[in-house]
């Protein structure tokens, strides 16, 4: 509970949080097709600045906002390290065995990294400033013309509502049983890999079993309330798409295409 | 043996918004071959309380000893084996292929030999009246035929004192009564019973002294008889709201008055 990772909502009230989901959803993905768009470094720092004004009014602190970005660092310094050691052209900076460090290279790695570090904060400002429930709402609209060729729309929104639901409950779930198991003398810590993740046995088999008996209740208390799918339902939430929603679309696809020519 | 908690204090993730205190300041003793009845509404810190007992949880403040020691100071396998704890709704930690293997899951971990853990497996499989689903998958089992040998799964540690987290939770009445009957013939047997639950007529039945809890502290403890009637205004406020339902006597039953539900019920409606 009390470590934030990827992804995670983060609760404040800010202009952005308080922007219609769809408009965020849309921008994301405009803003991510554009970023393979922007072939230039200054280009990318021009866009990366604008994302920065962006997570300064989102009110989440740059602390915990960095945290977010921590789990893909290491696949950023991977990137980083190949390109400079493997690529080539430009001025020859320095040479150690069979290694050869180019400024290409160089400029090539940074220029990769700061794509990938704008493509990740992108969806975790998404994420971190949009309530999940909002998030699959919005999803659900933007998938309802698709409901036109048969595609279940809402009934993939709710999907990914309950799923994201049952994310803390599985998660009590599993220290409970961890608890009984150790009670009869489960030991989780002890012994080498192999040991360890066959220790785990019981508390997965039971933990799987409840997940589905869980399933089953769930759509049986559905289906006693009524549920029948997305036909004809109404919203107690209604989206609202507003002006601010339509400026921040516009701002993203100005700023993008300064990036773009820049 | 003599399980003590002493001045116990337990806080939830502690120097976090979600912190939260669910036990202060508890102590209480299990002497030998006694049944302890542990009594109060929900959230009122016992399944956190019983957890202290085999070190599940480490008190925050204060401390566990057994026989007088510090129980940090004990391996913590021996404390599992000498304190057996069963969870609330314990069947939902049943995972083995068949009964046996999973009731004989705690003697193997305790490295037992082989021949010894399947005596183990029989004894406790009788004790709880369950022998003949010895080789059927847990998962076919009825509820209370699941309760029993999840409870079988712990009494095969042969444990000193048995800690039974609300045991008759969801129960027909023959397995409960079963259950009662287990837990008074533990007590001949000399092993001490921690019994908890919300049902006061079964605590009142078999516990020989109980402890009362509410809002994580212990507000009343005694015998039955004294913490059920001579000091009502001090008992926590389901205590003192079942015994009002049952006219002040846990085990005089009287008709609850659902009057004022019904009341409800028919404002809404509009009638």
């Amino acid at each position: 509970m009390t470590s934030r990772s990827l992804g995670q909502f983060y609760p404040v009230a800010s202009p952005v949080h308080a922007l219609d989901p769809r408009a965020k959803i849309v921008a994301t993905a405009v803003f991510v097709v554009g970023l393979f768009l922007i072939d230039s470094t200054v280009g990318l720092l021009f866009v990366a600045a604008s994302l920065v004004a962006l997570v300064a009014m989102s009110r989440i602190p740059a602390t915990t906002f960095l945290r977010l970005l921590r789990p893909v660092l290491l696949i950023v310094a991977l990137t980083v390290l190949i390109q400079v050691l493997f690529s080539r052209g430009g001025a020859t900076l320095v040479e150690w065995g069979i290694f050869e460090v180019h400024s290409g290279g160089l400029r090539l790695g940074i220029f990769l990294a700061l794509r990938i570090l704008l493509l990740v904060s992108s969806a975790g400002l998404l994420t971190a400033t949009t309530a999940p429930v909002a998030l699959t709402d919005g999803i659900e609209d933007l998938l309802s013309p698709l409901k036109r060729v048969r595609f279940p729309a809402h009934e993939v929104a709710m999907m990914m509502t309950i799923a994201l639901r049952f994310i803390p409950t599985l998660g009590e779930e599993a220290e409970k049983i961890k608890g009984a198991q150790a009670a009869r003398g489960a030991d989780f810590s002890e012994g080498g890999p192999l040991r360890r993740a066959r220790s785990l046995v019981p508390v997965l088999v039971p933990l799987t079993v409840g997940a589905f008996r869980r399933a089953d209740e769930l759509a049986e208390a559905m289906e006693s309330r009524g549920y029948r799918g997305g036909e004809g339902r109404t919203r107690f939430r209604e989206l609202r798409f507003r002006k601010q929603d339509a400026l921040a679309l516009s701002i993203t696809v100005l700023v993008l295409l300064v990036g773009i020519l820049l | 043996m003599t399980l003590e908690l002493k001045d116990v204090s337990h806080v939830y993730a502690p120097g976090t918004p979600f912190e939260v205190e669910a036990l202060r300041g508890v102590s209480l003793v299990v002497e030998p071959g006694e049944v302890l009845g542990i009594v109060g509404g929900t959230g009122s810190g016992k399944s956190t309380l019983v957890k202290h007992m085999n070190l599940l949880l480490t008190p925050t403040i204060g401390e566990v000893l057994v026989d007088g020691v510090d129980a940090r100071s004990l391996k913590k396998s021996e404390l599992r084996r000498r304190v057996g704890l069963v969870f609330q709704f314990p069947e939902s930690a049943l995972f083995a292929p068949t009964v046996e293997e999973d009731v004989a899951f705690a003697p193997r971990q305790l490295g037992l030999h082989e021949d010894e853990a399947r005596e183990r497996v029989r004894e406790s499989l009788r004790v709880l009246g369950a022998e003949e689903l010895a080789t059927r998958a847990p998962f076919t089992l009825s509820g209370g035929e699941k309760r029993r040998v999840a409870i079988a799964g712990v009494l095969a540690m042969k444990p000193e004192v048995l800690i039974l987290d609300e045991p008759t939770a969801g129960l027909d009445p023959a397995t409960r009564q079963d259950l009662l009957a287990l837990i008074l013939g533990l007590r001949e047997a000399g092993i001490s019973v921690v019994l908890v639950s919300h049902d006061l007529d079964e605590v009142a039945e078999v516990a020989d002294r109980v402890s009362a809890l509410h809002e994580g502290r212990v507000r009343a403890a005694g015998t039955p008889a004294e913490v059920f009637y001579r000091e009502p205004a001090q008992a926590p406020a389901t205590v003192q709201v079942v015994s009002l339902l049952k006219g002040s006597r846990p085990e005089i039953g009287a008709p609850v008055r659902f009057k004022e539900t019904l009341e409800t019920l028919r404002a809404l409606r509009g009638v």
